[in-house]
């Protein structure tokens, strides 16, 4: 296992390279850079932008920026934000908690959620109970998130006043305090919900119908036979061999904690990297740009990792040597 | 156990129906009140209250004059940072801190107010405006304010590291500063950088570090009525009254400005969670239909054009060498071709209106209407000029033909950003031309790349949309000069060059801004008779406020010190 693990893990090393590759290239490929579009001639002159363009070495050829970039990236210098002019570490330092935040809000729900619903439908399939959680799960499946988003603000909002509709923070907050602790939570609630919405439907459906499949085997009319009673059957029989598929999605759950929500963040205005990540598109701010899509990748990389490994740690069939 | 289920249903849907009945009779109170107050409204100001501004889009975080950027970090600053001199409706410069006195216009004596606060304490010296006289052309100043200091004598050789000192400022006492500019120019303190930082709080900081430093990301120090107490980047900045303000005290207690989404905006200004944004003019009918929120619209300083390709860009200066739209004619015929009161009524929502020179309406040097010549909309003069000119339709297809017979079509472009209306209104205009028999493709390019082209003056970009917006400089050289990058059209006129020097020719016009004013509308008058481009319409600013926020005024240069606002209780 520990063999597989880290060969797996030396394999990754040529795919970020080719990975990096691919990013520098795509990034220098749109039009324009930070530098086009907004010009003020009363504050700013050509011979400015050009000079600036010169420092910043947008100039030279593109093969010698690339390795400018990779080498420094590699050094852990991800370059300075030409949107903030701070580096671009501090720049996602700002966010990632905000992020981490909403993610891990946002998984607790789901996984809640969809463990209340998946059992219940489980165990009382082609009931009303199941088709009404069946309905909410594609209803929810269905909606895009941007679509959701804005009417949950409209209703818990607007309409009822139970959530702020934008931020992660209130004002005048002390940090540390209890109260600045609740105002967060307060703040990520409804961005975390709008979230989980789509993702609840998946991993309902996933333990319904695995539950459904395990309950017609034999252990469990064994179970049946020696008088277990039902609820126990269900609660930890069947469970058990229930939730191993659901681990596996534990890996790429560490990618949707990161990347965080691009669309959520934007239309509830939390300062989050998915935010950032929109943003640095729209002003072409390439080393914010690249060092969040390397680190998506990177993160993308580990979540499979980490997902092959637990299919081996839950299913001996499985497990590669 | 099923009683108690039911038991507890019906208790949950109690709880519910009162909470919610609860909002919404506190919601009907609240209006009630509100109504009751302004029909007893009382016009002296109050003290007190805490007013929500909000920023459409995360400010970069550089909160100070000499290094801030865009336009979002200048809605902070204004609340809490001043300038030494200040501009009136018509952007000409007035003394506020600072007062001037100038025979020349090449030597300038400033004094400034006496007691003059900053907010940790200190009193304002001139040493801190010759300390950020220093700080920007210093070699390792990355900002891009050098243009405002470059005139000042030794300033250059100071950058070039020749000198430790710049030769033209200098210092007599902590009131009194004397500046000299190498050249005697009539806009030589328009472009003069007049705001100051405070020398102790940037003590012992390289310039290189002062963008990364606390005293510019998060702990600020101004000297404006309000003093920055928190800032949470990218989110929100909190303020507090600063009650040593020299204009007095200011009577709102706190401010609080929050990055909120556009798309939130009208929703936030009906819940009366936010007083104060400016907002686009897509969503004025929204705002205006809300009762405890006031639509206000401000004559702005940006305009909107249809340019010509007339010419390229030979790396130093335009050369007018493209013979396609050449003719006066022809760019007469699609001046009068567009209609221009429906064509802004219909994508500019109430807040444009159509302008008929290269200068907004309120700038002091705008040439009366009278002076200029009209374009009104008139497609029957368009289709005359055209045959005039020996645009006719010889194929038969419904087009016209270039007076060689051959085939003509007008190549527009205009910039395509996530704003849908874009495409609509250059289609608009396409439709314009078509009607006079004039053939029309549009190509909608990505706003970054645009913008690149046009500075390559790229053949692409024959007949293209543009805007610019004016600075309180009313010089128009640097953007319709035969010199100047940022003449998109490529437009060469010596009679238009002559005009402009002139104007800033001291030897000229000396220090009389009427004999200058004479001057642009003569420059006005050739630029309209010529048309190197077709300006089509200006702009106003709009902001939306809450009806309980008082004494808001507005004028072009923005809105009054926020000191003498007030919030009614």
């Amino acid at each position: 296992m520990l063999k597989f693990a880290f060969r797996r893990f030396l394999g990754m090393i040529p795919m970020l390279l080719l990975i990096s590759i691919v990013i520098f290239t795509l990034a220098r490929l749109m039009p324009g850079d930070s530098f086009s579009g907004e010009i003020d001639p009363t504050n700013t002159n050509p011979e400015y932008i050009a000079e600036m363009r010169e420092k910043l070495g947008y100039n030279d050829p593109l093969p010698q920026q690339y390795f400018r970039w990779i080498t420094n990236f590699i050094q852990g210098d991800f370059g300075k934000s030409t949107r903030f002019k701070i580096s671009v570490s501090e720049v996602i330092k700002e966010r990632l908690p905000n992020t981490l935040l909403l993610g891990f809000t946002s998984i607790l729900i789901t996984y809640v959620l969809a463990f209340l619903m998946g059992m219940y439908a489980g165990r009382k399939p082609y009931t009303l109970g199941d088709n009404l959680i069946g309905t909410f799960n594609y209803l929810g499946l269905s909606i895009p998130s941007f679509v959701a988003g804005v009417f949950a603000i409209y209703f818990f909002s607007y309409k009822l006043g139970w959530f702020p509709s934008n931020g992660s923070i209130g004002i005048g907050m002390k940090e540390g305090t209890i109260e600045y602790w609740l105002s967060r939570f307060h703040h990520v609630i409804l961005p975390a919900f709008v979230l989980a919405f789509l993702n609840i439907a998946s991993y309902t459906q996933f333990l319904r119908n695995d539950i459904i499949e395990n309950s017609r085997k034999d252990f469990v009319r064994t179970a049946r036979a020696k008088g277990t009673p039902e609820s126990k059957i269900y609660n930890v029989h069947i469970l058990r061999n229930s939730i191993i598929p659901l681990v596996t999605f534990l890996g790429f759950d560490l990618v949707s904690i990161i990347s965080g929500a691009i669309i959520t963040e934007t239309i509830f205005t939390y300062p989050g990297l998915g935010q950032l990540f929109l943003q640095s598109v729209g002003t072409r701010d390439y080393p914010v740009l690249m060092t969040l899509t390397m680190l998506f990748s990177l993160i993308t990389l580990i979540g499979n990792l980490v997902a092959d490994i637990l299919y081996g740690v839950v299913d001996p069939r499985i497990r590669l040597d | 156990m099923k009683r108690t289920r039911m038991h507890w249903l019906i208790v949950f849907i109690l709880v519910l129906s009162a909470f919610l009945t609860a909002c919404s009779s506190n919601d009907k109170a609240g209006t009630n009140k509100k109504e009751g107050s302004s029909v007893e409204t009382s016009n002296k100001p109050q003290d007190g209250g805490t007013l929500v501004y909000a920023l459409d889009s995360q400010p970069k975080g550089l909160f100070n004059w000499t290094f801030y950027e865009d336009a979002v970090d200048h809605e902070v600053l204004e609340f809490f940072d001043e300038n030494l001199i200040d501009y009136d409706e018509h952007l000409k410069a007035q003394p506020h801190i600072a007062s001037w006195t100038t025979e020349d216009n090449k030597v300038f004596k400033f004094t400034i107010k006496k007691g003059v606060k900053w907010h940790n304490g200190d009193e304002l010296s001139v040493k801190d405006w010759e300390f950020a006289l220093y700080t920007i052309a210093n070699k390792d100043y990355e900002g891009s304010r050098f243009e405002n200091v470059r005139n000042i004598v030794g300033a250059q050789d100071y950058r070039d590291g020749k000198t430790d000192k710049i030769e033209g400022i200098k210092v007599i006492d902590d009131y009194n500063i004397e500046i000299t500019f190498d050249k005697a120019r009539v806009n030589n303190l328009d472009n003069l950088w007049t705001y100051p930082m405070n020398r102790n709080a940037f003590k012992g900081i390289e310039v290189k570090d002062m963008l990364n430093s606390e005293v510019v990301r998060t702990k600020p120090v101004g000297l404006g009525p309000f003093k920055v107490t928190k800032v949470v980047p990218g989110e929100s900045i909190e303020m507090e009254r600063f009650d040593d303000y020299f204009g007095g005290k200011p009577h709102i207690e706190k401010v609080v400005i929050k990055v909120i989404d556009p798309s939130l905006s009208v929703g936030e200004l009906k819940n009366g969670t936010l007083d104060m944004t400016s907002f686009h003019p897509s969503i004025i009918d929204q705002v205006k239909a809300l009762d405890n929120v006031e639509a206000i619209t401000y004559p702005g300083v940006s305009y909107y054009y249809v340019g010509f390709r007339l010419g390229t860009w030979d790396g130093e200066k335009n050369v007018m060498n493209e013979p396609k739209y050449q003719d006066k004619k022809l760019r007469e015929a699609m001046y009068y071709a567009i209609n221009r009161e429906e064509w802004v009524k219909a994508f500019f929502f109430g807040v444009g209106k159509p302008v008929n020179r290269p200068i907004p309406s309120n700038h002091w040097i705008a040439a009366d209407q009278k002076e200029l010549k009209q374009y009104k909309y008139d497609p029957n003069k368009a289709k005359k000029l055209l045959d005039e000119a020996g645009y006719k339709d010889v194929n038969g297809d419904g087009y016209r033909e270039d007076p060689n017979g051959k085939e003509f079509v007008i190549n527009f472009s205009h910039y395509a950003t996530q704003n849908p209306t874009f495409e609509a209104r250059a289609k608009a205009l396409a439709q314009y031309w078509e009607e006079v028999g004039l053939k029309t493709k549009l190509t909608m390019t990505d706003v970054n790349l645009y913008y690149d082209l046009l500075d390559k003056a790229d053949k692409s970009m024959e007949v293209f949309f543009g805007g610019w917006s004016t600075g309180a400089d009313p010089d128009p050289t640097p953007l319709w000069g035969s010199k100047y990058l940022w003449n998109y059209p490529r437009w060469v006129n010596e009679e238009s060059d002559k005009l402009l020097d002139q104007a800033l020719d001291i030897s000229v016009v000396g220090t009389d801004n009427e004999k200058r004013k004479n001057l642009y509308v003569e420059w006005q008058k050739l630029f309209m008779e010529e048309l190197p481009i077709l300006p089509i319409t200006e702009l106003e600013e709009t902001m939306a406020v809450s009806k309980r926020v008082q004494g808001v005024k507005f004028d072009v240069s923005g809105y009054n010190r926020p000191h003498e606002w007030w919030i009614k209780q």
